[in-house]
């Protein structure tokens, strides 16, 4: 379980480093007091966790320190050690740091870290549990227990929990909040064990917040508990927690309760500051699929989990068979036949009504994120909010044959426009006027908080690259007794990660560019007779509306078929002109100023003529598409000024520039070339489209492409050019007037509104010993130290790989920093710098306990959707599966205590790779029965995705909606997740499930037809329309379900598009091949492949 | 040298020639100086000419049509060919024919006899009689504004004058072509081509979507069916006047000039070449035979593309014949080609090429020349849309009515001459047609190589000048006196205006004289007028086609041998020297000719120039001899209108002249009367008789100008007012600054140290007698 993490590691570091405080702590300390009264809140979780702790202290017990330590925090004296491990950890994690943690304040400071500790080792089941301590102070325990049950993951059975919800949750409570402590102690005890202890300790922190759950439960107190990695971690995040609460925090916990509190405070403290209430939910958030922000009380930890199998009392169920088989730290699989497919490690989503807040550095020392995916408010202390910038491994190792020995992949995950919580600061902008920001004269780094002032202001070292500049006159300001400039407060650049500059004019090659939108449709026959065209048209027209108002917003529009027709929709013509490009071998753009003008001058004419082309083409026969000539002759219209390119296009490029032919086919009819090469049609066809996209890159033109088709598009080999210019594809096949109309609606209208930016420039500079080893996502890289962004929105993400090229020193400070240079859309040059700075370590269990698992999983996706057009197929599966298996073999053989070998040991904080890799392995895009154009839409999809949907997409949320809670005072819109097994899909329901871009409707055969009637409006399965949408009809299921299906729109920014499935048909197939749990034609089951990697953990062991 | 008068000297077969009597051979024929050649205007309308509603008959090895010249045998329904002697039968309608009931091109003053001809078969539709002709209008956009606006409202003028059947298509260009595509219902739609990439005529078709292969489904386009056009897609382009005369209108109200930056320091972008590519292309998707012209209205040189004739930067002026001379002109031969290539096409395809060109600058009609005169096309060079030379030029193209043109389509012109007369080639807005026969020189001069021409547009007044040869051999006599008589047949199929086919038969005859016997009769025969219009036009035609062509010494060296040969003198006595009536004229029209814009090219700009020589081989030998030699006409109190000498002493205070050199018309008051009309003299009753003097000159201008396409400039000016150099320079010089102590009162003096008519004249005396 999350529990274990123990951040055991921290508060030695506390101990060890209490010397020399900062300035920091006292704000800590007044927090700790708010915390204190989250605290309260936190007991209830406590006395939860406590049970579970019970059991897994003898687990731990083999862990003679934590063990004990946990065994004698018991409870509520587990939560004061463990408040008080939080603090230690943070020195811990400070112990580079050292001045923070140890001082007075130490605990708060401590806190902070332990709070990620807690969070990230209790992902899930920490931060739910927390949460729900709020509200559980009244419900107490029962529920809050649950959250962190799901570390006990193992325990399914509802009916289990009730009776254990009761203790364990206790214990669980406890847990969590000691979670975060437990974590440092687990390492550090895991230290011992593999490392030093002390410099355990200091990684443990951070680490451990996350990681110390799953890693500190793989350490020994865990392992023993739950047989289930997950199970585990709980268990020894109690023990952990009491224990490290003990040596560090003894005195203050002194009393349990408020100990505790200021524990869960601690993981709070970070919130603490902002309010300490915010803590507690926060965590709650964790679970992975926190999204879920409702139900955050007692009971509904306890309702969901139980659906999930997660509850705790299955745990403890669990515990008793699997015990045996669990290694210490980790979840262990004794054997195959033992494991109990409840219990082995699932999401839990911790529902929650109000977000966690997170502090991004606490006590001068980095704070691990929470997930991903967990609804979370950022309050940005140093590092920028992990939503622009997250690390993959929230320590990062001094050497690279440390990481090398992880097998981890080091990558940060920057998503530079990433949307910010609703009630999170806005970036602070700051204008240095026209000398610009201050930067580094070496290294061109910016400005930020870690730039360290000297010699009374007048010089400042660089966090990147070390070089001594001297400090502009002009920004000199003295420092304090902490060394801090006096000003630093009082200026976003040297107290924000994050914080955008206007740029000057020496950011300016010209004036900032309007904001061009240059809407291209596919008028061809096909397109017509679909709908497409009217759909894209009517799109279209709703969307004028949104664009920004102004003289900059410059708009045009162009039809094609077989020539390309632009649109001179000057306000002096009176009608709109028709200009045809009919020489599609070489096109030109047939105007140089009218083809492109000011909204506010054209809205009438565009409005009338996108009434029109639908009726104007109707009678059109022509099949043939000029794709590649109309986007280049688009471009050609937008040259001078770049801007957003919006292409509508329903069918294969057949002439003109870039044709393509329908490889797809060819592939089929020639299976011999097509079996041994199948990948190459995932391949671009030719270089053609890539060539001109590069041009379009380099002008600044970012096209988005919008496939509305039927048919074989070769997506492989348009896709190049939305890829290289920043933009994206949106696929809808089989394409649906009826159903798909109002998606491509949201979509562009999502497309258009976003927070983005054009003509963009983005790098990311590393301090000295680590460098960018190489970008992916959408973007063009002609040099290789930057990308350019035609476009970038809040959307995109893109992977950023490093390598050492020197050793990093432990205990310092590893500095990322990613620089977004772009143009707003209102005409502002802007540069966004967002500023990451993680401790480095030299201990391995550190990096196992500092794992993001969200981050880590994303990256593998990604590198293997980078794989996938290249390699065949089974060499990307493998290396998908090799990879996983190498990081637990590398978990199993440096930090897990020993244990019987027949136990599966997993890292608490990656204990769902192996369902996620799993999961991976039968996406669309590792399956080798799918279309070619689905598989090539899926990687390009992954190329952007952002960290938060990449679970999602292989592991889709299900919810059963036909028997949606329509109770009053229940908060929660979302159902419970159901886990992706076929064992949970019943024949008389209803299932939603959604990955952030389809949702299915699966319909069991003897679903009640009222429920039918209710949601759908018919009575019988069969009378289920081909094309789908959803209404809301008068009646509270309705209703409701309405509120599900637009609070996960909402969550994925996407409106999502809707199949129905039905049993026995293909669309049930499909349904079914979501169930990755299953064993099928693409994978075994969950349980096999656990099987499978434990046995190849073994081979290598052995 | 009124026109009326000398309307009739080309009668009812509008031919003359240079010598109506012919030496036997081609050694005498050299010996004559001056070409044996022959002007004939092919469709020049007559009353007289009868019209026969059926087709002719064809000898059946020569092809020559019966004419008045054919031996008849009536018994035997038997025609004689004159041309190859051969016996033809009358096929069975002319059964009746009988020495009282002949058939109309049997009658002997009927030389000229024009039949009605079925027109082209359709296979496919039988109902269509007549192809509707076709007007493609293609507008230069890269101007300023206000001659925009003047283009536009006599486009718009123009298309209200048109035959409501007649189709209409609208192309206009700047850095780009627009083709319109007028049958679209649903908003103005333009087919857009780059100017700056040559393209075939396949790729037009293809990519306005009406190649054979891949004919596009018209979209939104009213399925109106029309005279089989509706099969080819092209009715999307082209409407019938009346359907589309509201579209046009709307469209060039909303036309604007072109919208695509021009760099300071530099030209409009204009792809003249491109946009004439694309009209030609988009022509060719009509039937084949249907009567087609494009109409370009250009205001400036061509920067773009195929058929640029001049870089974009201003600092580089457009090309001067000195830098024709120099080989300077980087673009010039490069264009010349191109456009070349466009008149290959136009005249595959029997389409004509008009070009209305006006700008302060040149705008390449000397590259455009080739195109324009080889389909037959109109050319009319002015300073400006606004200006009356188009204005009224253009609207004459498409009226109706006394003075319209007469605009025909599809013209071929065959020549059928009887043996040993072999032709060299025709000068004129032709096309040869390749058509080997053993009537081919082997010498080609103009249009050459054939008995065949191909006119794809012709007019009322469209000349053609045929040069002839004799055949080398040295004939004996063989058919004796017989053969005492030659004849020429010219036949001219065309599409008159109505779309109906026409053709026109005129066959001459002419003596045959052997010159060795009596000079006397060959030089009766000979006609000064057309030898000085022939002389020009080779002239012409030999600057443009020969490299360092001294056209002064080539005029003056013949005009010595002319003198030399048909002169009474004693050797080397120059005072003895006298001339034939027949050929006195000719010294002084050379006179002129080398004092002409023709000849004289450095005067003008080489687009001036290939606009005056296209004229000159078009127009009527009258009108071509105005154009060497202007006429001038005095007006005084005291007389009545009357021919005054060419010369600056014509000049006096209180005369009138009226110049006419063809493209432009001076009104030149004298001093005096200038004075009179500024006091205002005429608007006093009392002075009635001024006011009709100031009048008459004015009114002769006007009927000139009605009578005359392209329409001249008037200029009215003042002795010693700036604009009287349009008169002074046509004046022979004979009082210049360095005689001018001995000149009348009142008259003037030209300050200029060309050569007067007078020393001219004394040194040719002195030349021709030399032995």
């Amino acid at each position: 379980m999350a529990a274990p993490v123990p951040p055991g590691a921290p508060r030695p570091g506390a101990n060890s480093q209490p010397p020399p405080p900062r300035n920091v702590n006292p704000n800590y300390q007044t927090n700790p007091n708010s915390l204190a009264d989250n605290m309260q809140n936190l007991n209830l979780n406590r006395p939860v966790s406590m049970p579970n702790s019970g059991p897994r202290p003898s687990p731990f017990g083999q862990q003679p320190p934590f063990p004990q330590s946990g065994g004698s925090a018991g409870f509520p004296g587990a939560l004061p050690p463990m408040a008080r491990p939080g603090p230690p950890p943070g020195m811990m994690g400070r112990p580079a740091v050292p001045p923070t943690g140890p001082p007075q304040s130490a605990l708060p400071a401590n806190v902070p870290p332990g709070r990620p500790l807690g969070q990230p080792s209790g992902h899930s089941s920490p931060f739910g549990s927390r949460p729900p301590p709020g509200s559980l102070s009244s419900s107490t325990g029962g529920a809050v227990l649950p959250s962190s049950a799901f570390p006990s993951s193992g325990a399914p059975s509802g009916g289990v929990a009730p009776p254990m919800p009761g203790a364990r949750p206790n214990v669980f409570m406890s847990s969590p909040p000691l979670t975060g402590p437990a974590a440092p102690l687990s390492r550090a005890p895991a230290g011992p064990l593999s490392n030093g202890p002390p410099a355990i300790v200091s990684g443990a922190l951070p680490g451990a917040s996350q990681f110390p759950l799953a890693p500190s439960a793989s350490q020994p107190p865990v392992g023993p508990p739950l047989t289930m990695m997950s199970a585990r971690a709980p268990a020894q995040a109690p023990t952990m927690r009491s224990v490290l609460g003990s040596p560090a925090v003894t005195s203050p916990p002194v009393q349990p309760m408020p100990s505790a509190s200021p524990f869960s405070a601690v993981p709070q403290a970070r919130p603490p500051p902002p309010g300490s209430p915010y803590g507690p939910q926060t965590w709650p958030m964790q679970p992975q699929q926190g999204a879920q922000a409702p139900p955050i009380p007692g009971s509904t930890q306890a309702q969901p989990p139980r659906m999930f199998g997660m509850p705790q009392p299955p745990t403890n169920q669990a515990m008793t068979t699997i015990p045996p088989a669990i290694g210490q730290p980790g979840a262990p699989l004794s054997g195959p036949s033992k494991i109990d497919p409840n219990q082995i490690p699932r999401p839990i989503p911790i529902p929650s009504s109000s977000p966690i807040v997170y502090e991004t550095r606490q006590g001068n020392s980095a704070n691990p994120p929470p997930p991903a995916t967990s609804d979370y408010v950022v309050r940005d202390t140093g590092n920028c909010s992990p939503r622009y910038m997250r690390c993959t491994i929230n320590q990062i190792p001094c050497t690279a044959d440390l990481l090398t020995t992880s097998s981890m992949q080091l990558a940060l995950l920057v998503q530079p426009m990433a949307l910010p919580h609703p009630s999170e600061d806005p970036i602070q902008v700051v204008d240095f006027g026209e000398s610009g920001p201050v930067r580094c004269s070496r290294c061109k780094g910016y400005i930020n908080p870690f730039m360290k002032f000297i010699d009374q202001g007048r010089k400042f070292i660089c966090n990147l690259c070390g070089f001594t500049d001297e400090t502009p006159r002009d920004y000199h300001c003295n420092l304090g007794p902490d060394g801090r400039r006096r000003d630093a407060d009082e200026r976003p650049e040297l107290c924000r990660g994050a914080v955008e500059f206007v740029a000057s004019k020496e950011y300016m090659v010209r004036d900032p560019m309007p904001a061009v939108y240059f809407f291209l449709i596919d008028v061809s026959m096909n397109a017509i007779q679909t709908g497409a065209t009217a759909a894209a048209c009517s799109a279209i027209n709703q969307v004028i509306s949104d664009l920004p108002e102004g003289p900059r917003t410059l708009v045009g529009i162009a039809t094609f078929d077989s020539t390309i027709h632009f649109y001179n929709l000057k306000r002096a013509l009176q009608q709109p002109l028709m200009l045809i490009v009919p020489d599609i071998q070489d096109v030109y753009t047939p105007l140089e100023t009218d083809v492109i003008v000011q909204l506010s001058e054209c809205r009438q004419h565009l409005e009338l003529l996108l009434e029109n082309i639908p009726t104007m083409f109707q009678s059109s026969t022509t099949a043939e598409s000029c794709f590649g000539a109309a986007i280049k002759a688009s471009y050609l219209a937008m040259k001078s000024t770049g801007g957003k390119l919006l292409v509508f296009q329903s069918v294969m490029p057949s002439v003109g520039i870039g044709a393509l032919s329908s490889r797809e086919a060819e592939g089929r009819t020639n299976i011999s070339a097509g079996e041994k090469e199948a990948h190459k049609l995932l391949l671009p066809a030719d270089k053609i489209l890539k060539t001109m996209a590069i041009e379009f890159a380099e002008y600044q033109v970012c096209v988005d492409v919008f496939v509305t088709t039927q048919t074989y598009v070769d997506i492989a080999s348009i896709s190049v050019i939305p890829r290289t210019t920043g933009g994206q594809v949106y696929y809808y096949y089989p394409f649906s007037a009826v159903s798909d109309s109002a998606k491509l609606y949201n979509d562009l209208r999502w497309n258009i509104t976003r927070p983005q930016g054009f003509e963009a420039v983005m790098r990311v500079r590393c301090s000295q010993g680590i460098q960018v080893q190489d970008y992916s996502g959408n973007f063009c890289k002609r040099i290789p130290t930057d990308i350019d962004l035609p476009g970038i929105d809040c959307d995109k993400c893109i992977l950023v790989t490093l390598k050492h090229d020197d050793k990093l020193q432990d205990g310092s400070e590893c500095a990322f920093q990613c620089a977004l240079l772009y143009t707003t859309v209102y005409g502002q040059r802007r540069i966004r710098v967002t500023n990451l700075s993680l401790p480095c370590t030299n201990m391995l269990s550190n990096l196992f306990r500092s794992a993001d698992l969200d981050t880590q999983f994303a990256c593998l996706l990604k590198r293997a959707a980078i794989e996938i057009p290249t390699s065949p197929l089974v060499q990307v599966r493998e290396q998908v599966t090799n990879l996983c298996i190498n990081i637990l073999f590398s978990y199993r053989k440096f930090c897990a205590t020993v244990s019987s070998s027949g136990q599966l040991i997993l890292p608490e904080a990656l204990k769902l790779l192996p369902l996620y890799t799993l999961a991976l392995m039968k996406s669309t895009g590792l399956r080798n029965d799918g279309r070619i154009d689905d598989r090539s839409f899926w990687f390009n999809y992954v190329s952007s995705l952002s960290t938060p949907l990449a679970v999602p997409l292989v592991y889709p949320r299900m919810f059963a909606i036909h028997n949606l809670s329509t109770k009053e005072g229940d908060e929660s819109v979302l159902p419970p997740i159901i886990p992706l097994s076929s064992e949970h899909v019943s024949d008389d329901g209803i299932y939603f499930l959604e990955n952030g871009e389809d949702a299915l409707i699966y319909f069991g055969s003897s679903v009640d037809s009222s429920i039918l009637q209710q949601l759908f409006g018919f009575t019988s399965v069969d009378e289920a329309p081909a094309q789908f949408v959803i209404q809301q009809y008068d009646n509270p299921l309705s209703k409701k379900f309405n509120d599900v299906v637009n609070v996960v729109r909402r969550q994925r920014c996407s409106y999502l598009r809707l199949t129905l499935c039905k049993k026995g048909d293909p669309s049930g197939m499909l349904f079914f091949s979501c169930m990755v749990e299953d064993k099928n034609a693409s994978g075994p089951s969950y349980v096999e492949f656990l099987v499978h990697i434990h046995r190849q953990i073994q081979m290598k062991m052995s | 040298m009124s026109e009326m008068a000398n309307m009739d000297s080309e009668g009812i077969d509008a031919v003359r020639m240079t010598w109506n009597v012919w030496p036997r051979t081609k050694v005498e024929a050299s010996k004559c100086v001056i070409p044996l050649a022959a002007s004939i205007a092919p469709i020049r309308p007559h009353t007289d000419i009868p019209m026969l509603p059926y087709a002719p008959l064809r000898c059946k090895t020569c092809s020559a049509v019966l004419n008045a010249f054919a031996r008849v045998d009536f018994m035997a329904k038997i025609w004689i060919c004159p041309f190859c002697y051969q016996r033809n039968h009358f096929p069975p309608h002319y059964a009746m024919i009988s020495e009282t009931n002949l058939p109309g091109e049997l009658y002997p003053q009927y030389t000229t006899v024009q039949y009605a001809l079925q027109s082209f078969p359709d296979p496919n539709n039988s109902n269509a009689t007549q192809l509707p002709p076709v007007f493609v209008f293609v507008l230069d956009t890269c101007m300023i504004e206000e001659e925009l606006e003047f283009v536009k409202s006599a486009l718009k003028q123009a298309i209200g004058l048109l035959p409501e059947h007649a189709l209409v298509g609208f192309v206009s260009f700047g850095t780009q072509v627009q083709v319109h595509e007028l049958g679209f219902s649903d908003m103005s739609k333009v087919y857009v081509f780059r100017g700056s990439k040559e393209i075939s005529r396949e790729q037009v078709l293809e990519q306005l979507g009406l190649g054979s292969a891949g004919r596009r489904p018209t979209v939104g386009y009213p399925k109106v069916l029309q005279n089989g056009y509706a099969n080819t897609g092209v009715n999307r382009f082209l409407l019938p006047a009346s359907d589309c005369e509201y579209t046009l209108d709307t469209l060039l109200d909303e036309l604007q000039t072109d919208q695509w930056p021009v760099q300071a320091g530099h030209r409009a972008s204009r792809c003249t070449g491109v946009a004439l590519s694309v009209s030609a292309g988009l022509l060719a998707a009509c039937l084949p035979g249907t009567g087609a012209r494009i109409i370009a209205l250009v205001g400036g040189p061509c920067t773009e593309g195929p058929g640029t004739i001049v870089s974009k930067d201003l600092s580089e002026p457009v090309r001067s014949h000195k830098d024709l001379d120099k080989d300077a002109a980087p673009y010039f031969k490069k264009a010349v080609k191109f456009y070349d290539s466009i008149a290959k096409q136009l005249v595959s395809q029997g389409h004509v090429l008009d070009l209305f060109a006006s700008a302060l600058d040149q705008v390449g009609v000397a590259e455009m020349k080739v195109a324009v005169e080889r389909t037959g096309g109109l050319v009319v060079l002015a300073e400006s849309f606004g200006h009356s030379v188009f204005k009224d030029s253009f609207k004459r193209v498409f009226e109706d009515g006394e003075h319209s043109l007469g605009l025909c389509f599809n013209g071929m012109l065959e020549i059928n001459c009887s043996k040993d007369i072999k032709i060299q080639g025709v000068i004129g807005p032709c096309t040869s047609l390749e058509k080997k026969g053993p009537n081919v020189a082997d010498t080609v001069i103009g249009e050459g190589n054939t008995t065949a021409w191909k006119m794809c547009g012709l007019n009322k007044s469209t000349s053609l000048t045929v040069l002839f040869d004799l055949s080398s051999t040295e004939r004996s006599n063989v058919p004796g006196a017989a053969n005492s008589q030659f004849y020429l047949q010219f036949l001219t199929s065309y599409q008159d205006p109505e779309g109906k086919t026409m053709l026109r038969v005129t066959t001459v005859t002419r003596q045959w004289v052997d010159s060795t016997v009596s000079s006397e009769e060959l030089l009766r025969g000979f006609d000064q007028e057309t030898a000085a219009v022939v002389m020009a036009r080779v002239t012409s035609l030999k600057m443009e086609t020969e490299e360092g062509f001294d056209a002064t010494r080539w005029l003056d060296r013949n005009l010595i041998r002319l003198c030399s040969k048909f002169g009474d003198y004693r050797k080397d006595d120059p005072s003895s020297f006298t001339l034939n009536p027949c050929f006195s004229l000719f010294p002084q029209f050379m006179f002129n000719l080398r004092r002409s814009q023709f000849v004289q090219v450095f005067n003008n700009s080489p687009d001036e120039t290939a606009y005056f020589r296209m004229l000159l081989n078009r127009e009527n030998i009258t009108n071509a001899a105005v154009m060497i030699q202007p006429s001038l006409i005095s007006y005084s109190f005291n007389s009545l209108p009357q021919p005054a000498l060419l010369d600056v002493a014509s000049i006096s205070a209180d005369r009138i002249l009226l110049l006419d050199s063809y493209f432009s018309i001076v009104v030149f008051h004298g001093m005096t009367i200038a004075q009179w009309r500024n006091m205002g003299y005429q608007n006093q009753p009392e002075h009635q008789a001024f006011a009709e003097l100031l009048q008459a000159p004015q009114a002769d201008a006007q009927m000139i100008i009605q009578e005359r396409f392209p329409v001249p400039r008037l200029v009215v000016c003042d002795q010693h007012g700036s604009q009287a150099r349009f008169l002074l320079a046509k004046l022979n010089p004979s009082a210049t600054y360095n005689n001018s102590s001995d000149i009348a009162a009142g008259s003037d003096i030209i300050f200029t140290d060309d050569v007067s008519l007078q020393v001219f004249f004394e040194h040719l005396q002195r030349l021709a007698v030399q032995s």
